[in-house]
């Protein structure tokens, strides 16, 4: 049976939406095969729900609030579980790095490694977790995340607050463990 | 503005979601505030250094084909 242009339409038009869900789909899982899963379930969900869509409207943000509502109700079972972040207490890493005598983005931030940054960001508590993917990464602006997550702005900027961070808490930890900075100052390397 | 109020609303600045007259008030104090212009320009290429580390990823070729086989 032939599919009609308005679905044809609708499905490409989801399509091109297509790496920003599976990027975050990816963060959110930590695993390739479970994010293609959560995301072709998302937009089959999406192309089953497409008359509750309002031409106009943020597609994006619509998807990607399929996308993540799915991931709660399948991969963690429960909204209450794992959402707690460390309390790091008022972490500036720019201060910190300052403090130990080094000079914040020469000698760190111009030195770390995606890999570790990615994991930096996995390592977050998934609540948290989205909030960046959707503001950091996404470009989302507070009040599109907002919509997208189903929280008030303030929820959304306290998150992204306490993200960053432990984020930036988990960066300095690297930056000590890999021997970018040790406390007590800077490191002395050798120019090559 | 001073540096407390410039570190309470670096994050929104950074983010864009100031408005105008915030803007200018934190733009003036940048200006003459070397500690805070450092750390505005610190947060910000932290913020572009997740984005760049996270962004990269994108849906195989494959999958991309199979979804829209599916959906059409």
């Amino acid at each position: 049976m032939a599919e009609s242009p308005a679905r044809t339409a609708f499905a490409e038009e989801a399509l091109t939406h297509l790496d920003t869900l599976y990027r975050g789909a990816l963060r959110l899982t930590r695993d390739p095969d479970q994010a293609q899963d959560l995301v072709q379930e998302a937009y089959l969900r999406a192309l089953r729900y497409q008359h509750s869509y309002q031409q106009g409207t943020n597609m994006k943000a619509w998807l990607f609030a399929i996308m993540r509502n799915l991931f709660w109700d399948r991969f963690k079972g429960s909204r209450k579980e794992d959402v707690s972040l460390d309390d790091v207490g008022e972490f500036v890493l720019y201060d910190k790095l300052r403090d130990e005598g080094a000079k914040p983005e020469e000698d760190v931030l111009n030195k770390l490694a995606a890999s570790e940054v990615v994991e930096a960001v996995e390592k977050l508590p998934p609540l948290h977790r989205e909030v960046v993917l959707l503001v950091d990464v996404e470009g989302f602006s507070y009040k599109d995340a907002a919509q997208t997550l189903g929280v008030p702005i303030g929820t959304v900027m306290s998150r992204l607050h306490r993200a960053r961070q432990q984020l930036q808490k988990s960066l300095y930890d690297y930056a000590v463990e890999s021997g970018i900075v040790h406390t007590g100052g800077m490191k002395q390397v050798p120019q090559q | 503005m001073n540096c407390q109020d410039c570190s309470e609303k670096l994050d929104r600045y950074v983010d864009r979601e100031l408005n105008d007259t915030e803007v200018l008030e934190l733009q003036l104090h940048l200006e003459g505030c070397p500690h805070c212009e450092d750390h505005y320009e610190f947060q910000a290429h932290l913020k572009r250094l997740v984005r760049h580390s996270c962004d990269c990823d994108t849906a195989p070729p494959a999958f991309r084909e199979k979804l829209r086989q599916i959906l059409s």
